[in-house]
């Protein structure tokens, strides 16, 4: 059970990470700036529970609103660039942020033992679960109420005007504008909410695996990022989570014993979903064929 | 929608499929499931590993297997070796899975450090400690060597050579067998913590404390003591590092040759270190003497630069220089492996095992399965002394580490050489 437990707990943290990626994506953001946000995100809740003893819920909160401000900032120049430019000075951004962590050294003495992140040798015994008794099952319903509540926030988005505006911008920039939208604000506001979302998922990634360093936060984690939802499509929640948990479940768990291969059936999927699901799996057909069958 | 189920139902099935088959069985057998990298540019360690392990566990089933808790002698099983592909997550995952899933008495694995330490990291803290949540799974490591992992866990134990004295003896060592090699320099991987770290806090250390001068960019603050201008030397020697998936390392090579110096430093797993030693070549540095990384003291290094390291030594914790060493190479060769001194931890902890198990009353069925693990890892923790394949196996039960007996290996006409044994 525990294994399973462990299994659904890395669904939900992929699944909010592909959930920050998929704001960006309806505004028309192709970013690879997620797994920066991620790494801020898992360094400040980890920092915060280790080295200040702090709760885990607050330092979350924390994580959050420090990964949301970084990305807000990131916003603004990112508005000045598009499609590949804008790929290209993300994953400039992403590698900043991993080299920082990479040379971030933090150390203080506690009950003789030295904690904190420490450089190259990454940043050990994040224990806040099993230090404070939480069982396996515990920490499941934990990271699920966020993993939900976010999922619950961006499906009512997707329902309501905020969601018409966020598709408006990625479908036609010049015709939003033209009908009134802000372009800026609507940008920017994908983009630190992505940060917001990113950073929670981080905080409680860090908590999970207990140690962090900089091969965590590579450019594939960002990729990951933004192949869930353009594999889940754009049109509803749901299909990011399909997509994680059939990444995740099954490339990555389920076909363990392909090794190298499960990454070039990675790549494969992705050219076929490109191919044949130009806009996922999750598209606006496919939705309107399951609520007919739901009706039915 | 169909197809939507049809999709999770076969992701599902997937998942099953994969835990190891005869996972949860009621013959009588003493489980054992290892995982390493098995893929990805360490794929080599996980691969060899494992040949070692299940060619000492036939070795051990052929001699009469294990002696249980009732008197009966019981096969040693393998049930799995899984690929963790040096990613914490995926250690983590099949830590759990061993844990929970399999009647595995012990995990073996896993082969990087970082991964290393995030999976001990999952198990409880103090054995006994009923406030701490953590996995209660014994672990015996044959790889991850960076310095002070043992120490994370109750729960968690390695096999693996104490770099600070290998280090040490190697330097006092070469300061008699070369005394025209009077200066050193060197590089390392920047983004592979044992390397990195073993370089600028031992490697580097132990060269200043035999007399060697350090001609690399100024580090005044780099002394005799472990860790001593450590921080220093990591900053100001940065541009003479490179990274585990470089490609060209012209600017490296042309800084080290400008220094000159008798002694070259190669801190670098086998594949890096391979393209280092070729730009080397290829820009004809050559210095007296090079000194390499222990972890790439392996046939992956002959069979990626054999002519560029020539000359190279290693300090290492296996060499053919026993009797039992060599049936052990020659078992694991014929089994598509290669011992070294990773997958040479490997064999030895499958007999590691089995004294263990003989040591308690284990009964290896799964009724008692937690029971097992427990005195299975206090009968590991009671053993100080171990005959190993080229000597005995010591451990420091204060800290959890091992001592073992090494070796110094050179390249020579393209074959690893011992050049020299501290305990003959």
């Amino acid at each position: 059970m525990d294994f399973y437990l462990n299994l659904i707990n890395t669904i939900g943290i992929h699944t909010m990470l592909g959930l920050s990626a998929y704001l960006l994506l309806q505004t028309g953001q192709l970013s690879l700036a997620q797994a920066g946000f991620f790494a801020v995100g898992s360094y400040t809740a980890a920092i915060l529970t280790v080295i200040f003893q702090w709760n885990i819920i607050p330092s979350v909160l924390v994580a959050m609103l420090v990964s949301g401000f970084l990305a807000f900032l990131v916003g603004f120049p990112a508005l000045r660039v598009k499609g590949l430019m804008l790929v290209v000075a993300t994953i400039a951004f992403s590698e900043f942020v991993r080299m920082f962590f990479y040379n971030l050294k933090w150390r203080v003495t506690r009950n003789g033992e030295e904690i904190g992140p420490d450089g190259t040798m990454g940043f050990a015994e994040i224990r806040y679960f099993s230090d404070n008794g939480w069982s396996n099952f515990e920490v499941t319903l934990f990271l699920w109420s966020f993993v939900i509540l976010i999922m619950g926030v961006i499906w009512w988005s997707d329902q309501s005007r905020t969601g018409a505006v966020l598709r408006a911008v990625g479908e036609d920039e010049l015709a939003a504008s033209s009908v009134g939208i802000n372009l800026t604000v609507v940008k920017v506001s994908a983009m630190t909410a992505g940060g917001f979302i990113a950073g929670i998922s981080g905080g409680l990634y860090a908590h999970q695996v207990t140690s962090l360093d900089h091969h965590s936060f590579t450019v594939l984690l960002g990729t990951f990022a933004i192949a869930y939802p353009i594999l889940g499509g754009l049109s509803n929640v749901f299909g990011t989570l399909v997509a994680v948990i059939f990444i995740q479940g099954l490339l990555v768990e389920g076909l363990r014993f392909l090794g190298d291969w499960r990454m070039i059936l990675f790549g494969l999927l992705i050219v076929l979903a490109m191919n044949f699901k130009p806009l996922g799996l999750f598209d606006k057909q496919t939705m309107d064929l399951i609520k007919k069958a739901i009706r039915v | 929608m169909k197809n939507i189920s049809k999709l999770i139902g076969a992701s599902m099935l997937l998942i099953a499929l994969s835990i190891p088959q005869n996972a949860i069985s009621g013959g009588h057998s003493l489980k054992v499931l290892g995982w390493g990298a098995k893929s990805g540019p360490l794929k080599s360690f996980g691969v060899n590993s494992e040949a070692a392990l299940r060619s000492a566990v036939a070795e051990i089933n052929a001699a009469g297997g294990v002696r249980m808790g009732d008197g009966s002698m019981a096969p040693m099983e393998v049930i799995g070796y899984e690929d963790s592909a040096c990613k914490k997550d995926e250690a983590i995952a099949i830590l759990r899975k061993t844990a929970s899933t399999t009647d595995a008495i012990v995990g073996m694995g896993t082969t990087c450090s970082g991964v290393c330490q995030a999976m001990f990291g999952v198990l409880q803290k103090k054995r006994g400690d009923d406030s701490d949540s953590g996995v209660q799974m014994p672990i015996l490591a044959d790889t991850c060597i960076r310095p002070g992992l043992a120490k994370i866990s109750d729960w968690s134990f390695r096999n693996v050579p104490n770099e600070i004295t290998m280090y040490d003896e190697l330097f006092k060592w070469i300061r008699t067998a070369y005394p025209n090699v009077k200066t050193f320099t060197g590089g390392s991987e920047t983004d592979q913590g044992h390397s990195f770290v073993t370089y600028t806090a031992i490697i580097a250390q132990m060269a200043v404390k035999h007399g060697f001068q350090w001609v690399g960019p100024p580090v005044p603050e780099l002394g005799p003591k472990v860790k001593q201008g450590m921080k220093e030397l990591q900053a100001a020697a940065k541009s003479q590092h490179w990274l585990m998936g470089d490609t060209n390392y012209t600017v490296q090579a042309r800084k080290i040759k400008k220094q000159n110096a008798d002694m070259v430093i190669v801190a670098s797993h086998p594949f890096s270190a391979c393209g280092f030693m070729k730009e080397m070549k290829r820009q004809r540095v050559k210095p007296k003497l090079m000194v390499g990384l222990t972890s790439s003291a392996s046939q992956e290094t002959l069979n990626g630069c054999m002519s560029a390291a020539e000359g190279i030594i290693i300090p290492t914790g296996f060499a053919p220089i026993t009797s039992e060493a060599k049936k052990a190479n020659s078992i694991v060769s014929k089994a598509g492996g290669f011992l070294d001194l990773h997958s040479a931890a490997a064999w030895e902890n499958a007999y590691l095992i089995k004294h263990a198990v003989e040591r308690t009353s284990i009964m290896g069925k799964p009724s008692t399965l937690q029971e097992d693990r427990r005195k299975f890892r206090n009968a590991l923790a009671s053993i100080t002394s171990q005959k190993g394949l080229i000597g005995h196996l010591t451990r420091d039960g204060s800290t959890g580490e091992a001592s073992k007996p090494y070796v110094y290996v050179q390249v020579v006409n393209g074959k690893w050489k011992v050049i020299h044994d501290p305990n003959s």
